[in-house]
């Protein structure tokens, strides 16, 4: 069985212009940007507002840290796949894999912020630049994505403190691992092509993800200033 | 050192670099003799350890040597068309390996082949690819199952091995035109729930 | 990477002792079980006892499908200085400049419509424009704009009623009475958008708020600042409704201050006659 020779693909892979450089740079300099590193650091800087839940309350700083990093990823994952869907620019298996798939990212948002109520990180602003515009970009972009995820929480399943959270969290994990075979079954690409699965960081995830130049600030659209419209 | 019979140092390069054997050894008290050992008391649920890991690792590595059996045969009886044969012979190469890695790490505690009998499931394509879905989908939710119970290290190594099963189930599932992944998270299944349903599947021989 | 000897050593003097331990624990407690294989196979699977797995810490609901766009609209921020153009090509005309901030020192954002691609495969889209004259649409590149927001929002100004309606998910969650432009002053007519939100200064004569559109004055086209129409609050509620305003739509404060609550930046704008 041979398959299209498509390199593997890497988020880095996605730099495929010099603007995504300067987006990453503004981004890094950007104090509205602390989404990453509140991701980072595990305290949500900027917090949502919600009811404490006892599930949240019963969450080590460690186990919500990990979590934030989770819905961290899971919020890329569903802005992209819902954006994919609402721009319709995609068609047949890929359409099909972005209803489905999307629909489950939606659901691990959910879940994850409900877990996690006040100390859930807040869902940032994307630019995805087209990607989720042009059907070849796209699918790139999704195998790296289901690969990065898969790869993000292996990488910290060693680390949860609860056995309860651990439960979950493998549960999802291995699904992140069906969609990236899916998605690569569908670019033509080796659904696996190891033996075993490598994890990777939460410092390497983050790098690549900020590579992306995806996640960008707010846009500031409120202003403190005394108007001078025409009244 | 060397005179151990089935014992390998950790440092040992044949082994992988790998935290199952770090899992197995660090101080722990290792499983001596060849079959499970069925008179250790049973240790409590909540007491991770290196022997735990252990027998946790045989239960797996008994899921392994039935899918490496499995596809091995598909592979060598090579009746399937193109597309699952390859499916086949790339899957069988994957279960190999997690047999050997396994069967590495417990060394002389790793359980014995398991016979097996699947009738027309490696040769009619219908049948193979519902063993092969039933089998790969039976070792996520084992894994899974048993993710709580291992040691951090045991948990690293299992952790590299079952998304690589659940890849396995999606793409025979993209084979087949089934959905490849519709559930939002994958239930874990306990020892005798894995057990029933193999027993179920009639995969396994009698003695 | 090989752990440097004294580890090493350590490391195989601890391994003797666990396996003679272990040979010590598997006589004191019976070799009985090592002599006999297991009856089937099941039975090896079934032994010894593994603990369950422990019930999840959260579940997963199910998947969350996406409801209908009927009520959305999309936004996008103006990234770079671009000519927004008659047809989705580089070769055709202009019918207006798109700056990437607003007079009020704010990111520029605009409406987007539709979407094409040209004959070399880049991405166009037919964004609404804040120029004149007023409900201009044009084509931009896409790397021009930025990441899009969706809002489910719609707000509505009838000029005759002067009223000011607000629907979300086509229900209407806020409604008021407004002070629309003179006859010589009119508030222009047709389809527009909120593109930002001034706070935190002190013009009675403006309310407590004011929310910038991307309609703009056609009678007051020297107006500084682009002579942009905007929804805020005033001094004079005593007005309202009435045809009282430069173009502007005025709300008294306490609408204003609800509307706040509700109106999110990249609502399209319908000011009906």
């Amino acid at each position: 069985m041979t398959f299209r020779d498509i390199p593997d693909l890497a988020l880095a892979d996605l730099d495929r212009d010099g603007a995504i450089r300067e987006a990453v740079d503004r981004l890094e300099r950007s104090s509205r940007s602390g989404f990453l590193s509140a991701a980072a650091g595990g305290m949500a800087a900027a917090m949502a507002l919600g009811r404490p839940t006892p599930a949240a309350a019963a969450l080590t700083r460690g186990d919500s840290a990990i979590l934030n990093y989770a819905l961290t990823l899971e919020y890329l994952q569903d802005a992209f796949y819902t954006e994919a869907e609402r721009k319709g620019a995609l068609a047949g298996p890929a359409a099909r894999l972005t209803r489905v798939v999307g629909a489950v990212e939606r659901a691990h948002v959910k879940a994850l912020r409900e877990v996690l109520g006040r100390k859930a990180v807040k869902r940032p602003f994307f630019d995805f630049r087209g990607v989720t515009e042009d059907p070849p970009s796209f699918v790139r972009t999704a195998v790296a994505f289901e690969d990065l995820g898969t790869a993000a929480y292996k990488g910290q399943a060693h680390r949860i403190e609860s056995r309860e959270v651990l439960a979950a969290a493998v549960g999802i994990h291995s699904v992140e691992a069906r969609h990236a075979a899916w998605i690569r079954y569908i670019a033509g690409s080796a659904p696996a092509a190891e033996a075993f699965d490598e994890g990777t960081t939460k410092a390497e995830t983050l790098r690549l993800v900020r590579a992306t130049g995806f996640v960008v600030a707010r846009p500031r659209t409120t202003v403190a200033k005394t108007p001078s419209f025409t009244g | 050192m060397a005179g151990i019979p089935g014992l390998r140092p950790v440092d040992d390069p044949a082994s992988r670099d790998r935290f199952l054997m770090r899992a197995f050894v660090a101080g722990g008290t290792l499983l001596a003799g060849g079959a499970l050992v069925a008179g250790l008391p049973r240790l409590a649920a909540s007491a991770q350890s290196p022997a735990r890991d252990a027998e946790i690792f045989n239960f797996a590595l008994l899921l392994e040597q039935l899918q490496a059996a499995f596809y091995g045969e598909a592979a060598e009886r090579a009746e399937l068309d193109a597309e699952l044969l390859g499916f086949a012979k790339v899957v069988a190469e994957h279960e190999r390996e997690h047999v050997a890695y396994l069967q590495t790490a417990l060394g002389s505690a790793a359980r014995e082949e398991p016979r097996t009998d699947f009738g027309d499931a490696t040769t009619d394509p219908e049948a193979f690819a519902a063993a092969a879905i039933t089998l790969e989908d039976l070792a996520v939710a084992a894994y899974n199952g048993q993710a709580a119970n291992l040691t951090k290290d045991g948990l690293r190594a299992a952790a590299t091995v079952v998304s690589v099963h659940a890849r396995h189930a999606a793409w025979i599932r993209s084979i087949v035109g089934m959905p490849p992944a519709s559930q939002p998270v994958d239930q874990p299944l306990s020892q005798a729930e894995v057990a029933a349903r193999l027993e179920e599947s009639g995969f396994l021989q009698e003695a | 990477m090989r752990a440097p000897r004294r580890t090493r050593l350590i490391g195989a003097a601890a391994l003797i002792l666990a396996a003679i331990t272990a040979a010590f624990v598997s006589v004191a407690i019976g070799g009985d079980d090592d002599d006999d294989p297991p009856a089937s196979e099941a039975d090896a699977a079934a032994a010894p006892a593994l603990a369950e797995p422990p019930d999840p810490a959260f579940e997963i609901p199910p998947p969350v499908e996406l409801g209908g766009s009927t009520h959305e609209s999309t936004w996008a921020p103006v990234k770079r200085a671009a000519t927004a153009r008659s047809a989705p090509r580089l070769r055709s005309g202009a019918v207006g400049r798109l700056a990437p901030r607003t007079p009020e020192g704010t990111t520029n954002i605009v409406l987007v419509l539709d979407r094409a691609k040209d004959a070399d495969g880049s991405l166009w889209l037919r964004v609404r424009l804040p120029v004149l004259p007023n409900n201009t649409t044009g084509w931009v590149p896409r790397s021009a704009l930025g990441g899009y927001g969706i809002v489910r929002t719609q707000l509505v100004v009838d000029l005759g009623d002067r009223r000011a309606t607000l629907f979300r998910n086509g229900k209407v969650v806020f409604q008021a009475v407004a002070g629309v432009g003179t006859a010589r002053f009119p508030t222009p007519r047709g389809r527009f958008y909120v593109r930002n939100k001034l706070t935190r200064y002190r013009d009675p004569f403006y309310g407590p708020v004011a929310f910038g559109t991307s309609a703009r004055s056609a009678t007051l086209t020297d107006w500084p600042a682009g002579g942009f129409v905007s929804i805020h609050g005033t001094n004079r509620p005593d007005l309202l409704p009435g045809a009282v305003s430069h173009g502007c739509i005025r709300l008294p404060n306490e609408a204003i201050v609800r509307l706040a609550r509700l109106l999110p930046i990249g609502t399209p704008l319908t000011i009906k006659a």
